[in-house]
């Protein structure tokens, strides 16, 4: 088992989601950024205005952009009632700060919140310049709006399929880097077709065509959408592939049998050999391909059942 | 070529998929790992012979019809690949061979089959 030290969470075992999120999402990503501080030579009980007047708990001590400390509402209680309010923050502030990095990971300022019980942290940048600050409300806001968004994207994800006498049309989303889930839909192609009574030479043109189309945009895609649309009087399949980019950028070198751009650890899973386009292209009776920064569209038919067959 | 006069030969073990096993015959092999090779190919109920462990070599294997897929070098299938050549009924074998010994060992079992 592979924990993050306090925070709950089993690495192993969690959903592979809510981990990659809390690695994903970094410090400088959650804080915020607008700072209320305070110089060195400001008294305490400036300190305690400033609290009082943007509702916080805590304020930076901070000189040339630099942090040297911190000062909190514990110690203006402190001071009120040791009666040494109006002192400079440079004789009472806490000088031992612990500072979060701004690249650091979410978990780790999570772990951090849990191991020290501060209500906010300092965040400093690499140049050692207070940048923002960290409280448990910024991590609980981030994580809501993150988590709405990976939701909205699972809900989207899941498969919208008609299915009527004329035919059926079949979508799933694809997810950049999601091999677990690429094939579901040429799996599911391909039942229907064989339900279809479609010949079994045909159905696995369609499928093959439907998974390359689908490993394709999870290799090289941001994500995307494949339908496949089966219209049973014509026997006419048509499947497109649609993804929100980055593009190819050389069109005619993708459709290049062995032409790649793949990197190792695509190839160590059996896929990357350059043949994902050129062998949709071979199976397809048409094949139509439009590629821009915005994204790849790919459209290509498959004639079954005989009429006016191709093939 | 039935698969299971072919199997002892291998020192092959069937991991998952037994649904589909006795009945089921191939008629080439297929080697390789990379899946995009293997979905090139024309031919349906082939034996698909790889060292590659991962789930996608079962989707491949269920796409392009083929009757079974052997795993050598004694790689373990992972559960998930073990449960998808279930729910697909295609039989995944496995053996501590290596790929060159396998090919070796089929190509002498189907000239002695004939």
């Amino acid at each position: 088992m592979n924990t993050l030290g306090p925070v709950p969470i089993d690495t192993d075992d969690s959903a592979s989601l809510v981990v990659e999120l809390i690695y994903r999402l970094k410090v400088r990503d959650v804080m915020t950024r607008e700072i209320v501080t305070c110089t060195p030579d400001h008294s305490i009980r400036h300190a305690q205005e400033l609290m009082r007047e943007h509702g916080i708990s805590g304020v930076p001590v901070v000189r040339s952009r630099r942090l040297v400390g911190i000062i909190s509402m514990d110690d203006v209680i402190r001071a009120l009632d040791g009666n040494y309010i109006d002192e400079a923050l440079v004789e009472r502030m806490t000088r031992n700060v612990i500072v979060l990095e701004d690249d650091m990971p979410l978990g780790f300022a999570i772990s951090y919140l849990e191991k020290h019980r501060f209500g906010r942290f300092p965040v400093i940048d690499a140049a050692k310049h207070l940048v923002g600050i960290l409280t448990s409300r910024d991590i609980i806001i981030a994580l809501l709006v993150e988590i709405n968004r990976e939701v909205t994207r699972l809900e989207r994800n899941q498969p919208t399929n008609e299915i009527t006498e004329e035919g059926f049309r079949l979508e799933y989303a694809t997810r950049s880097f999601d091999f677990e889930t690429a094939g579901r839909l040429s799996t599911e192609t391909k039942r229907r077709l064989t339900e279809a009574g479609v010949q079994r030479a045909e159905t696995r043109r369609v499928a093959v065509a439907t998974y390359e189309l689908e490993m394709n945009q999870v290799v090289h895609s941001q994500g995307g959408r494949v339908t496949v649309v089966f219209d049973s009087a014509s026997g006419l399949v048509t499947i497109s592939a649609v993804d929100t980019g980055p593009g190819i950028t050389d069109v005619d070198a993708a459709l290049t049998e062995g032409f790649s751009t793949a990197n190792d650890w695509i190839r160590s899973l059996g896929f990357g050999a350059g043949m994902g386009l050129p062998n949709t292209r071979r199976v397809s009776d048409s094949f139509e391909i439009e590629s821009s920064a915005s994204g790849t569209a790919v459209r290509v038919t498959i004639k079954t059942g005989g009429k006016g067959d191709a093939s | 070529m039935k698969l299971s006069t072919c199997i002892q030969d291998l020192e092959a073990h069937l991991v998952s998929g037994s649904a589909g096993v006795p009945e089921r015959t191939f008629a080439h092999v297929v080697v390789s790992d990379l899946m995009s090779d293997v979905l090139v190919v024309d031919e349906d109920e082939f034996l698909l012979v790889t060292s590659l462990a991962s789930d996608q070599v079962v989707r491949t294997a269920d796409i392009v019809g083929a009757a079974a897929i052997l795993l050598c070098n004694g790689k373990n299938a992972p559960e998930t690949m073990k449960k998808l050549s279930d729910q697909n009924r295609i039989p995944l074998f496995a053996t501590p061979l290596r790929t060159f010994d396998v090919c070796r060992k089929i190509v002498a079992c189907g000239e002695s089959a004939g």
